[in-house]
């Protein structure tokens, strides 16, 4: 008991020293996590599917935005307005290419089941040929090697919080991430196209004697979320790269976030994220960086048998 | 450098040799036409190693730098002796390799061998070159367990695997005086190995060393952990307050990570081995000024001799800058040549106790070898990123 108190309190005394940094560097990335959750959750909401391609779509945004950053930016240093400038055209640029990618999806590898009334197996099928075949595409097309994202700024520390550094690249993050998903929660919340994604989500049947547009609804839902997917993926890759496999762990992570949060819930997701981005950044206080995964994962079931439907239940037609 | 190959490959390629065999018995039939000559007697330096396949760009590298040194040696007109150049196509493969040394043993007039290239190959072909008191001096061969056998014609002018880990510790620790080591492996059987020993040397050497384990992403392909880890183990490795970090691993994992510690702000010094040494190392770090100053260390040389630069691609039509191991070879053959000048008459086994006997200067480093027949000293290269390129600091 003695030895197992002095592990507890040598590890909460490291917790105490290292607490922000690792909360900081958590918080980014369960913002990333977040904005391809909402993904998974989104298309789970109208189609009760899971999009196993959705990692591809967070790979060509990432992609997209390289090319087009390497070509405004090259060898020079941006500052200043330039700065702000490039980060937004980077999102732009990794959001269009996401929600195109996303509507090709949906209309190659789904759409076509849909029509036909295929079993719910045929769609888990269809999505992880379409998933294979992209990034083996992109390995082939843009080489299999990591490549580093042009940057937009140098990073530097903008200021500190009790004594941790917070990184401008975070910062990209947070600011990005909190106007991406609080505009989505007021879109879903609050437009006609909200409406119709609830609608479709709570009974897809009803939804259409009513007028909604079925075909549409779904093909706008996933717009919306590839958007985000193909954002989140430059704001990925400004901080480590892109590469074709690049989408498979983070995408597994968001889904799993967007399971923890539960799925088909919007704000679950949302929440998720943050939560699975910080729990495994903290975890490293108490066991080694080789035990993220477990920890993530291992949240992930404990969650599911005590709490099947995930932290905020699975709700996306009542209320998102 | 240890090897497999496909066995279908093998089989094609060892029936393919035995008619490659004719040739090198026709070598050996002019050469005993040129001893006529009474004087100046010619003499044949062999080499074995992957001449075809699947590492034929190595063989390549290789064979050029011998007959470059086999070219200039005849050029200088100072030896006693015409040297000629005859090549055991190997193809890196342990089961073709004995084959190819029984070749170069019925050749007459072969006196040395550099070579061969692949450890398994070199485990293969040793008992029929020792059995003939030839000697081979390996450019390549890294396997620890070829020095253990008792081959007495056995030599290398390359580290052995077991050498860099301490080597790169002791360079940190003692030349470098950081009391600190931050010690990472990304649990690959390469980088833990290295790290470990990196790690036990540190240790024994008076620093202070903290060990962990990150595991290599799906991103690099070395793994299957998220790069989203980087950050914490980054901020886990400045907590450390470690003046030096060493990684054992490749080239993409290391650079998610330097990008991870230069935005957690570590400002200490970071190494790693011979997996992390690529130019994909720089092309894969962001930003790409975080990989600055990175030390990369290796048993293998880079030549910086723009007089051998030029001979070499004068010789080979390809850059000696990115032949690997031709360094080695060029140096392997002219300690075979320099042992051969300290003899009276050239015997076989007259050059394998020339070359216990040697001390010469070669290109990368002092060749002097060690009694199981290693290179003498550590023999491993330091090189450090300066912006955006590697260059080679010299020997640890």
């Amino acid at each position: 008991m003695g030895a197992f108190g002095h592990y507890l309190a040598a590890h909460f005394d490291t917790l105490r020293l290292e607490f922000w940094s690792l909360f900081i560097g958590g918080l980014a990335n369960g913002f990333l996590y977040g904005m391809v959750a909402v993904g998974y959750t989104l298309v789970y909401g109208v189609l009760r599917l899971i999009n196993f391609a959705h990692s591809e779509i967070f790979m060509s945004g990432g992609f997209a935005s390289y090319f087009v950053m390497k070509a405004l930016i090259g060898t020079s240093v941006p500052n200043g307005a330039a700065t702000i400038g490039l980060i937004v055209v980077g999102i732009l640029v990794g959001a269009t290419v996401g929600a195109i990618v996303a509507t090709l999806l949906e209309r190659v590898a789904y759409r076509p089941l849909r029509r036909r009334n295929a079993p719910k197996l045929a769609y888990l099928i269809s999505a992880i040929g379409a998933s294979y075949f992209l990034f083996n595409m992109a390995g082939k097309e843009f080489g299999r090697y990591s490549i580093s994202m042009p940057q937009p700024y140098i990073n530097h520390t903008v200021f500190s919080v009790f004594g941790a550094g917070v990184q401008l690249y975070y910062i990209v993050i947070f600011v990005a991430g909190l106007i991406m998903l609080f505009s989505l929660d007021r879109l879903v919340a609050t437009t006609r196209l909200g409406r119709s994604i609830r609608a479709v989500a709570q009974d897809a049947e009803t939804a259409s004697l009513m007028g909604v547009n079925i075909d549409r609804t779904i093909a706008l839902t996933f717009i919306v979320g590839g958007a985000l997917g193909g954002a989140a993926g430059y704001l990925f890759g400004l901080g480590t790269g892109v590469v074709y496999t690049m989408g498979f762990v983070p995408a597994l992570k968001a889904f799993t976030a967007a399971v923890l949060g539960g799925i088909g819930n919007l704000r679950g997701a949302m929440i998720g994220g943050l939560l699975l981005g910080i729990a495994e950044s903290l975890s490293v206080v108490f066991v080694q960086a080789a035990y993220i995964d477990v920890v993530a994962f291992g949240i992930l079931v404990a969650v599911l048998l005590f709490r099947p439907t995930g932290i905020l239940g699975e709700r996306l037609g009542r209320a998102a | 450098m240890n090897l497999r190959l496909d066995k279908t490959v093998a089989a094609v390629a060892s029936s393919a040799l035995l008619m490659m065999a004719v040739p090198a018995v026709g070598i050996a039939s002019s050469a005993t036409a040129a001893t006529r000559m009474i004087h100046k007697p010619t003499y044949t330096i062999g080499y074995e190693g992957p001449l075809s396949g699947g590492n034929q760009q190595l063989g390549l590298n290789m064979v050029f730098a011998v007959q470059l040194a086999i070219n200039q040696a005849n050029a200088s007109g100072k030896l006693k002796f015409k040297l000629r150049l005859a090549s055991y196509d190997d193809q890196g493969d342990p089961t073709i390799s004995p084959t190819q040394a029984q070749a170069a043993v019925h050749n007459k007039s072969l006196v040395a061998i550099v070579g061969p290239a692949f450890s398994g190959a070199t485990a293969a072909a040793e008992p029929f070159y020792s059995a003939a008191h030839i000697a081979t001096v390996s450019p390549s061969a890294t396997r620890v367990s070829l020095a253990t056998n008792g081959w007495h014609n056995f030599f290398r002018v390359v580290a052995d695997d077991g050498v860099q880990g301490p080597a790169d510790a002791d360079y940190l620790v003692k030349t470098k005086g950081f009391k600190s080591v931050y010690v990472v492996n990304d649990g690959t059987s390469y980088g833990a190995g290295l790290a470990s020993a990196v790690a036990a040397q540190a240790t024994s050497d008076g620093a202070t060393v903290v060990a962990a384990t990150v595991p290599g992403t799906s991103q690099c392909q070395n793994g299957t952990a998220s790069a989203t880890q980087y950050s914490a183990a980054a901020t886990q490795a400045v907590a450390s307050k470690a003046t030096a970090l060493f990684y054992g691993g490749y080239y993409c994992d290391l650079g998610l990570f330097l990008g991870a510690l230069h935005s957690a702000g570590y400002s200490g010094a970071v190494m790693s081995g011979d997996g992390a040494l690529s130019p994909a190392l720089i092309q894969g770090t962001t930003p790409a000024s975080a990989a600055n100053g990175v030390l990369l260390t290796c048993a293998c040389a880079t030549s910086t001799n723009t007089t051998f630069n030029r001979a070499y691609q004068a010789l080979s039509h390809f850059s000696a800058a990115n032949a690997t191991y031709a360094p080695e070879s060029y140096d392997a053959a002219n300690a075979i040549i320099n042992a051969m000048k300290t003899l009276k008459t050239v015997t076989r086994s007259g050059i394998v106790n020339a070359l216990h006997r040697l001390a010469y200067k070669g290109m990368t480093k002092v060749v002097k070898f060690q009694s199981n027949g290693n290179i003498a000293g550590s023999a491993i290269f330091v090189n450090k990123v300066n912006n955006g390129t590697i260059t080679q600091l010299g020997l640890e």
